[in-house]
């Protein structure tokens, strides 16, 4: 992280890009700040592209600076949520510039690649950055992607889901290429996001 | 050359390996240096000092030796001026020595008619060949054969090559090109040179023509389909002999050694490699003075060092010096374009800093700046292109973001492809064209800007190379692009909003449409030269034709047929306004349909650029003209515009002269079309 973003990033002015945490036009509509973190090319954007427009595109795209998509969606109990995602780049040039995104977001998802440890422990890292700097409150995922690539695992998810359990996340495993629970994943989040009352900022 | 002091340093070259450089080891550095490439023994590598300390140019037994020994004729321009007399007569010996080969002849170098030619305004021009030259020259056309008439022409006071079958299938050749074979270079030439004597002026003729066909294994895959980013061979490293082959290699390393990038293999594995090039440049470092270039057979090694940072370039494809000093510090650009300066201070915490994982993810913006070195006129030009566009879409365009640019944001800037649609910028600043070239390379690179809205650091290292600022960027279709700049990271949804409304307003002028119309009409056309049929006169066409089925394909460096192309045997031309900053290129058409053809055309004119404004070997020129085997080029620079055309080798120089000013004035009918317009301090 020696390459740092100029000053400005720094000084915290958290106008126009936090203007909402979680904002309620009524206890019905929630609008939802959501950012994506974890190491590169565990396959955020490929989740996020997943959710929003039910694509996979297997050519590898490195995300740049951080892509912003929103999605709504409708919940059982007849609330919706719009998600405003921020699916940041994973790249270490770019982890000065997370505060950026997860400042004043109401659910985090941190993802990993099942087939490699060493993302697991980057994963790990996005944890404690976002307890210590995070929203209080904020909803967190531990997301464990290309669950299709199960011959090739080499992170437990007994271990992910004793990690996630210990610090208060929830655990899914997902398949940005099958689809699989992506859509459960945001899903899950919105049940989750505290309801009727805004959420406090820091 | 390669000296950025004020005094004559030259090459203390010969190709007998002795280094004119008493003090400095030069078999230690040729010790160094045969680790990295096999190479001809009789070629020894040779460094340039960094200042003029010393006076190598007295050295004149080196320069006779390299000369009667058929050096590399390039090497010749790397003497100073002292000496230039003495190369005057070495060129020529080494042309008549090379001639079995390569047949160059070079008759009647009479410059000072050349320089006469000296700023010479267009009317002037006209005038010339209106007079009794061209008719001459035709009359004689209808007389003799081809090789008649360059004698003929030559002895109209200018030089030219003779071109026979020989040469061009010595050009043919497909196997690593030797010192020798690289002597067909050898073209006439006639330059005119505001500042220099008529001795040095031909110096620099000497470089152009030496054009081996390019980049061997990558060109190749080239022709066959669209060329798509991102790095080949990387599994390769310098103990692999298809490593070695390659004809461009790009390196950064660090001053510790520490591989940061590499062209080709994996840099991991180069660390080995790296530490030889940074033991080589420290080597000079230590004796307080810095590496420029090592010229060693066909290869030239080009050293840069920015701060610390080493940038090296190993080159066999004979492009000039500057040209390939010119692209590394373009490569050093778009490194600070995404890391900013900032990142040197990791150096200085710990000078073993391992900067490659900064930089991960970002092979493909290197990829594309190397290709765009041998496609996009623009890296050399320091111009930029603009999508031509009627006068009225351009203005709502312009509008359109002016109104953004009102309410914070700073730069604004509507692009499709490479081409600018649109720029806006505040009053007192302008976007420099490197900086230009590097954020579009940036952004076109990187395939998730089309994916969806994006909001990135980037640093544009001309405006400001210590600081990021923030692009806001958004795909409004296929091709057209829209970038905000903002000093201001939490700036986002201002932009958002930014985007929005200027999208309706581009909408609502139909700007968009207009854009696709212009793709799909493509750029200005040498067929489309306004009142091409006068120029030329049914007869020259006929006769020019005649002459290259006489003589057979030989003459001929291209398969296709001769004629072919515009006005007067025009091919292409480049047309870049000194005031805007901004070039206009001619599509290529027939027949320069192949890769490779368009490619030794490209070569053709970096060498043409290069040597209209080296300062050092003959001064500035004001206008060229020089035939090879491949092209008739023509080059003319005045205060307000560079124009460079290519011919048919088999042009006639009078109303190839006439075709330029043809062109001249056509760019001035259409030059609120093809130009953006006010968008420079400079203009108004």
């Amino acid at each position: 992280m020696g390459c740092a973003a100029s000053a400005p990033a720094r000084q915290g002015r958290l106008a126009g890009m936090n203007q909402d945490a979680v904002e309620t036009f009524d206890s019905k509509n929630l609008r939802i700040k959501l950012v994506l973190l974890g190491d590169s090319g565990v396959g955020k954007s490929c989740i996020v592209l997943q959710f929003v427009r039910g694509q996979f595109d297997p050519s590898s795209k490195v995300t740049v600076g951080a892509s912003f998509l929103s999605q709504t969606v409708a919940l059982k109990d007849s609330t919706t949520v719009k998600f405003e995602i921020w699916d940041t780049a994973g790249q270490e040039r770019y982890a000065s510039l997370a505060p950026l995104y997860y400042r004043g977001a109401s659910a985090a998802v941190v993802v990993y690649d099942i087939t490699s440890p060493d993302s697991f422990q980057k994963a790990q890292f996005w944890v404690k950055e976002l307890q210590k700097h995070g929203s209080p409150g904020i909803v967190m995922a531990l997301v464990g992607n290309k669950a299709d690539l199960e011959e090739s695992r080499e992170v437990a998810s007994e271990d992910s889901q004793a990690y996630a359990e210990s610090n208060g996340m929830f655990f899914i495993e997902t398949s940005a290429k099958l689809a699989t629970n992506v859509n459960l994943l945001f899903e899950e989040i919105g049940q989750r996001l505290p309801r009727g009352q805004p959420t406090q900022k820091p | 050359m390669a000296s950025s002091g004020g005094k004559d340093s030259s090459s203390p070259i010969d190709s007998n390996g002795r280094v004119g450089r008493e003090h400095s080891n030069p078999e230690a550095i040729s010790a160094l240096y045969e680790d990295l490439f096999e190479n001809d023994n009789s070629e020894r590598p040779c460094y340039l000092p960094d200042s003029g300390q010393e006076d190598y140019s007295g050295d004149g037994d080196g320069v006779g030796d390299g000369d009667e020994d058929g050096n590399s004729p390039r090497e010749i321009v790397q003497k100073g001026r002292g000496d230039s007399v003495v190369e005057e007569k070495g060129e020529l010996n080494a042309a008549n020595g090379a001639s079995p080969e390569a047949s160059a002849t070079q008759m009647n170098n009479d410059s000072r008619e050349s320089g006469s030619d000296v700023g010479t305004l267009p009317e002037d021009l006209d005038a010339r060949s209106s007079t009794g030259n061209e008719d001459e020259i035709q009359e004689k056309d209808h007389e003799f054969n081809f090789r008649d008439r360059v004698r003929a022409e030559s002895s109209s006071t200018e030089r030219l090559v003779h071109l026979d079958g020989e040469m061009s299938s010595d050009r043919g050749l497909d196997g690593p090109p030797s010192p020798t074979s690289s002597q067909g270079g050898t073209s006439g030439y006639m330059a005119g040179s505001g500042s220099s004597s008529a001795s040095t002026s031909s110096v620099s003729g000497v470089e152009i023509g030496t054009d081996q066909d390019t980049e061997g294994i990558g060109s190749r895959k080239e022709e066959r389909g669209v060329w798509v980013p991102g790095k080949r061979h990387s599994q390769e490293d310098d103990s692999h002999p298809s490593w070695r082959r390659h004809k461009k290699h790009f390196f950064i390393l660090s001053n510790a050694g520490k591989p940061i990038y590499s062209r080709y293999g994996d840099e991991h594995k180069l660390a080995g490699f790296s530490a030889t090039l940074q033991a080589i440049m420290s080597f000079v470092e230590n004796s307080g003075d810095t590496i420029h270039l090592v010229r060693a057979g066909d290869h030239q090694i080009i050293f840069l060092v920015r701060g610390p940072l080493y940038l090296v370039c190993i080159s066999s494809t004979d492009e000039p010096f500057q040209v390939l000093k010119g692209q590394l510090e373009l490569l050093h650009g778009q490194l600070l374009l995404i890391l900013t300066k900032a990142v040197e201070k990791c150096f200085l915490k710990n000078s073993k800093f391992d900067m490659r994982p900064l930089l991960g993810g970002t092979d493909v913006v290197f990829s594309s700046l190397i290709h765009a070195f041998s496609w996009d006129p623009a890296t050399f030009l320091s111009a930029y292109s603009c999508l031509p566009l009627p006068y009225v879409t351009r203005q709502a365009a312009c509008g359109a973001l002016q109104d953004m640019t009102d309410s914070g944001v700073l730069f604004a800037l509507l692009m499709c492809g490479t081409k600018v649609i649109s720029l806006v910028g505040p009053r007192k600043a302008s976007l420099h064209p490197h900086d230009l070239l590097l954020l579009s390379n940036f952004i076109l690179s990187s395939d998730s800007f089309r994916t969806s809205e994006s909001f990135s650091p980037v640093c544009l290292p001309r405006y400001n190379a210590t600081a990021f600022m923030y692009a806001y960027v958004q795909y409004l279709n296929k091709d057209t692009c829209l970038i905000l700049l903002t000093g201001d990271p939490n700036d986002f949804f201002h932009l958002k909003e930014c985007r929005a409304q200027i999208e309706i307003a581009l909408r609502e002028s139909d700007v968009l449409r207009e854009v696709n119309n212009s793709i799909s009409r493509g750029g200005l056309r040498i067929e489309d030269l306004p009142d091409s049929e006068d120029l030329v006169p049914p007869e020259g066409v006929s006769s020019r034709e005649d002459r290259s089925s006489g003589d057979g394909a030989s003459t001929s460096a291209f398969n296709s047929v001769p004629g072919a192309g515009g006005a007067a045997g025009l091919w292409h031309f480049i047309y870049r306004s000194t005031y805007l900053d901004q070039f206009v290129a001619s599509e290529f058409s027939p027949p320069l349909n192949t890769r490779s053809a368009q490619k030794r055309l490209y070569r053709a004119f970096q060498k043409l650029h290069a040597s209209m404004h080296d300062t050092e070997a003959s001064g500035p020129h004001k206008m060229q003209y020089r035939r090879d085997e491949n092209h008739v080029l023509l080059s003319w620079r005045n205060s307000d515009f560079e124009l460079y055309a290519a011919f048919d080798p088999l042009a006639e120089k009078s109303s190839a002269i006439f075709v330029c000013n043809r062109i001249c004035q056509w760019i001035r009918d259409v030059e609120c079309e093809i130009f953006l317009l006010g968008a420079t301090p400079f203009n108004w």
